[in-house]
């Protein structure tokens, strides 16, 4: 495999993907059903904010898995906790938010090796549980194996380096890394805090190497920068927008990621900018074979881009499979109300119709024991005042959902009364204040 | 012309490329154009820049040794002045005093003593130098300044910054410590330091222009007197004891600033890259923490240089030539002799209005709130 010399993979882009193909030929018995073709599989993921109002459960048992080649998009409202998920996938979350309960398991066969006899809670076949694993080593996945990128490209490079220096760094970073990828000394050896130090005060010297510079040059040029040799030199504020978020890109991909998270990465980009960055994110995960998690409120943007689908609502995936079974066949009301909720241009409808009320307030104290859907719920039953598990519907264990309809049928004999949910006014006037753990 | 003089120098500082990563272009560009509009700026700059050249070139520039005693000349007056003192002396007729009623007759007479050019700014009760002793404190207060402010930013720095990005539990131990350090008044606090100190950290340091012998042949050349200290007295406690007192305000503001660019995307995106705490902490909190860090470090030169003065005046330093161990020497001259009191006073006063403009012009270039451009 190629990964120290960048001219060369460039040559045969999917190198290192052709090994990992070959690696998934051979039989492998799995602990569950999980897909063969897995690359992360996230189970019941629990992340709660401990704050002064009190605890807040932003992400609620989540569960999904991204298999290689593919983009999995993750939908939902402000608040429901979107971006939390990606952070707590990749170990970002920070006080006084912690992951409390779950596992991430990453399929990576030489770290599974490397800790089967040491922590066999820890693996599984060939994925290991990143949760269960040493800080630093987690650290050390970062880059190689999963990136982000971030919602606002002008605030997400600094604004004191170049764009190239901080490109040149990730990938000096992640060169490192994969050269060393179990030592932390090793990995910084001649490029610690001292080196950083003389560099920066000793004028005419460079903290990265040419090596690195020329390759940020390359990715640059990769992510449809024009002039990158002179942009390389150029400060984030010399850039526009969709330009910055095109660097930002090509930073991410500095470490060849396995899995990508884009939280919301065209939110802050007109319409425009917006389908030239899904178009370029679209190509360069096809190139390269990479995961994609694509965060975003954009149903349009989920239609356009993604294989499969995870709808999520105050904390829970609702509803998740393909992109044809949850688009064409919604089992979840909330789904169905998201998709009822956007206009058609070859259908269109009198008048749109919106989802009543608000993402509830996702405070412990106030969460309610039932169905977190059901006071907004054109379809509450008397089943729904219990908390519904995730259930396949109709017997398809890749498309679920968490709703007594998965595998019922709505009973209007059961069905609660329209005003059923404001005898307490605690419960429905409660403002959504979910959304300050989510963003 | 001056500012001929200051774009040359803007062109050949090392902003462009030693500093890249730690100040901008466009910080670059906005302290230019802040010095364009501030002439005080301007003043403030070529003070501080005279004062150092001075204290640097001490040996090459005093009129005079610092400690060479005259008595003969004491208490001269600076040029422009004349004292007139009235004095007690005998009546003397034929060359031998006249006695009456068994004692001597005297008379008042008022003596004038005139400023001379050997000692432009006259001289203290045991006939030395006050320029020269000037410019040799000179190197003394501003050691103290520039040491003493370092060392109290590394310190308080790095203090402030590991708390403002780890927030929590270790927020609170360094900075209630931190409090509990401004709860003292800073010279009561200087002064129980320097008792646990002592004078241990005391240093003399030898004087390249002495030692080189470049000092003694231009002098010679010139006619001054020859024969300058061979060393400066390096005042270790004192800079250690300015900079333990004055390390919270760094804290302070670094913490401030922590606070706010851990929560910028750039952070978490080198995070989500795999960086280390510390790599992320040199390389994306500080350099952009560094404006108000920088102009709360000019402010602080000027307040313990001051600080510096204050100790010495009190007599808690070992420095035997310091502005303000000069002011104490002068009080008890003060009403025959306001000189010698006052002009250390003048050069204290000078020196840290100069700073304090330098300060202002660098807050308000970079201060983003003025101009609306952002000092990063």
């Amino acid at each position: 495999m190629s990964r120290e010399s960048p001219g060369e993979r460039d040559v045969t882009p999917n190198a290192g993907r052709d090994s990992t193909r070959e690696r998934d030929a051979s039989p492998r018995a799995h602990r569950d059903t999980g897909h063969e073709r897995d690359r992360l599989r996230v189970e019941n993921l629990t992340t709660r904010f401990f704050t002064e109002e009190g605890q807040v459960n932003a992400v609620e048992s989540v569960s999904f898995d991204v298999r290689e080649d593919e983009i999995l998009g993750i939908v939902g409202e402000s608040g429901s906790g979107k971006s939390v998920t990606a952070l707590s996938a990749i170990d970002l979350i920070e006080s006084p938010g912690r992951v409390t309960d779950g596992e991430v398991w990453l399929r990576e066969p030489d770290l599974a090796e490397e800790f089967r006899e040491r922590t066999p809670d820890a693996v599984d076949g060939d994925f290991v549980d990143l949760r269960r694993l040493p800080k630093g080593v987690r650290r050390s996945l970062r880059g190689p194996k999963f990136s982000m990128i971030f919602q606002d490209p002008m605030s997400s490079f600094n604004p004191s380096l170049t764009v190239g220096e901080q490109i040149a760094e990730a990938v000096e970073v992640q060169r490192r890394a994969s050269a060393n990828p179990r030592s932390t000394r090793s990995r910084t050896q001649g490029y610690g805090l001292g080196k950083l130090i003389v560099d920066t005060l000793v004028p005419g010297r460079e903290y990265t190497s040419d090596a690195s510079r020329e390759r940020a040059i390359e990715l640059l040029e990769q992510v449809g920068i024009p002039d990158p040799v002179e942009r390389a030199d150029e400060y984030p504020h010399q850039f526009s927008g969709g330009m910055l978020q095109r660097a930002m890109v090509a930073q991410a991909l500095a470490g060849e990621p396995d899995v990508l998270f884009a939280d919301e990465p065209t939110t802050a980009l007109d319409v425009t900018i917006q389908a030239q960055i899904l178009d370029l994110l679209r190509d360069i995960q096809r190139d390269r074979g990479m995961s994609v998690v694509l965060i975003t409120h954009d149903l349009g943007v989920i239609a356009r881009m993604c294989d499969r689908v995870g709808v999520m609502y105050a904390g829970e995936v609702v509803e998740r499979g393909s992109l044809a079974d949850v688009f064409e066949q919604p089992t979840h009301p909330y789904t169905q109300g998201l998709l009822g909720s956007i206009p058609d241009v070859e259908d269109p409808a009198p008048r749109l119709q919106p989802i009543e009320g608000n993402v509830p307030n996702l405070v412990d104290s106030e969460m309610p024991d039932r169905c977190y859907f059901a006071d907004r719920c054109p379809k509450a039953m008397e089943a729904c005042l219990e908390r519904p598990a995730e259930r396949p519907v109709d017997g398809d264990p890749d498309h679920t959902a968490r709703c007594v309809l998965a595998d019922g049928e709505y009973d209007p004999a059961t069905a609660l009364p329209d005003d059923y949910f404001e005898e307490d006014p605690e419960a429905t006037d409660a403002p959504a204040e979910g959304g300050a753990a989510d963003d | 012309m001056i500012s001929e003089l200051f774009g040359w120098l803007f062109a050949r500082l090392p902003f462009g490329d030693g500093l890249r990563g730690l100040v901008s272009p466009r910080t670059v560009r906005s302290l230019k154009r802040g010095l364009n509009r501030n002439a005080l700026a301007k003043v403030g700059i070529v003070v501080v820049v005279i004062v150092l050249l001075v204290a640097v070139f001490a040996p090459l520039v005093a009129p005079d040794k610092p400690g060479t005693q005259n008595l003969e000349e004491a208490r001269l007056p600076p040029l422009g002045f004349t004292k007139a003192t009235v004095q007690e002396v005998p009546v003397q007729e034929n060359g031998s005093v006249v006695f009456e009623d068994g004692e001597i007759l005297t008379e008042n007479r008022t003596v004038y003593e005139n400023a001379t050019i050997a000692h432009p700014l006259g001289t203290d009760g045991n006939g030395r130098d006050i320029l020269s002793r000037l410019i040799y404190g000179a190197r003394v207060s501003l050691l103290v300044g520039f040491l003493g402010t370092a060392l109290a930013m590394f310190v308080g720095v790095s203090v402030g910054l590991v708390a403002g990005y780890y927030r929590g539990k270790v927020d609170d131990v360094l900075m209630r410590s931190a409090d509990v350090m401004l709860a003292f008044p800073s010279i009561v606090l200087a002064i129980a330091l320097i008792g646990v100190l002592g004078d241990s950290l005391e240093q003399s340091i030898p004087d390249p222009f002495v030692q080189s012998g470049l000092s003694e042949a231009v002098r010679s050349a010139i006619g001054l007197p020859t024969g300058m200290p061979e060393t400066t007295t390096l005042p270790g406690t004192i800079i250690v004891v300015v900079a333990l007192v004055n390390w919270v305000w760094f804290a302070r503001v670094a913490r401030g600033e922590a606070l706010s660019l851990r929560e910028q995307s750039y952070v978490k995106a080198a995070r989500a890259l795999g960086a280390s705490d510390a790599k992320i902490l040199a390389r994306h909190v500080l350099p952009n923490a560094i404006t108000p860090i920088l102009v709360l470090g000019t402010i602080q030169i000027a307040a313990i240089i001051l600080l510096e003065s204050a100790l010495s005046f009190l007599g808690f330093s070992s420095a035997n030539v310091s502005w303000g161990f000069d002011i104490a020497l002068g009080r008890q001259y003060q009403s025959t002799a306001w000189w010698i009191a006052a002009m250390p006073g003048l050069a204290i006063v000078i020196t840290v209005v100069g700073l304090n403009l330098v300060g202002d012009w660098l807050r308000d270039a970079l201060d983003p709130g003025i101009e609306g451009e952002g000092g990063v």
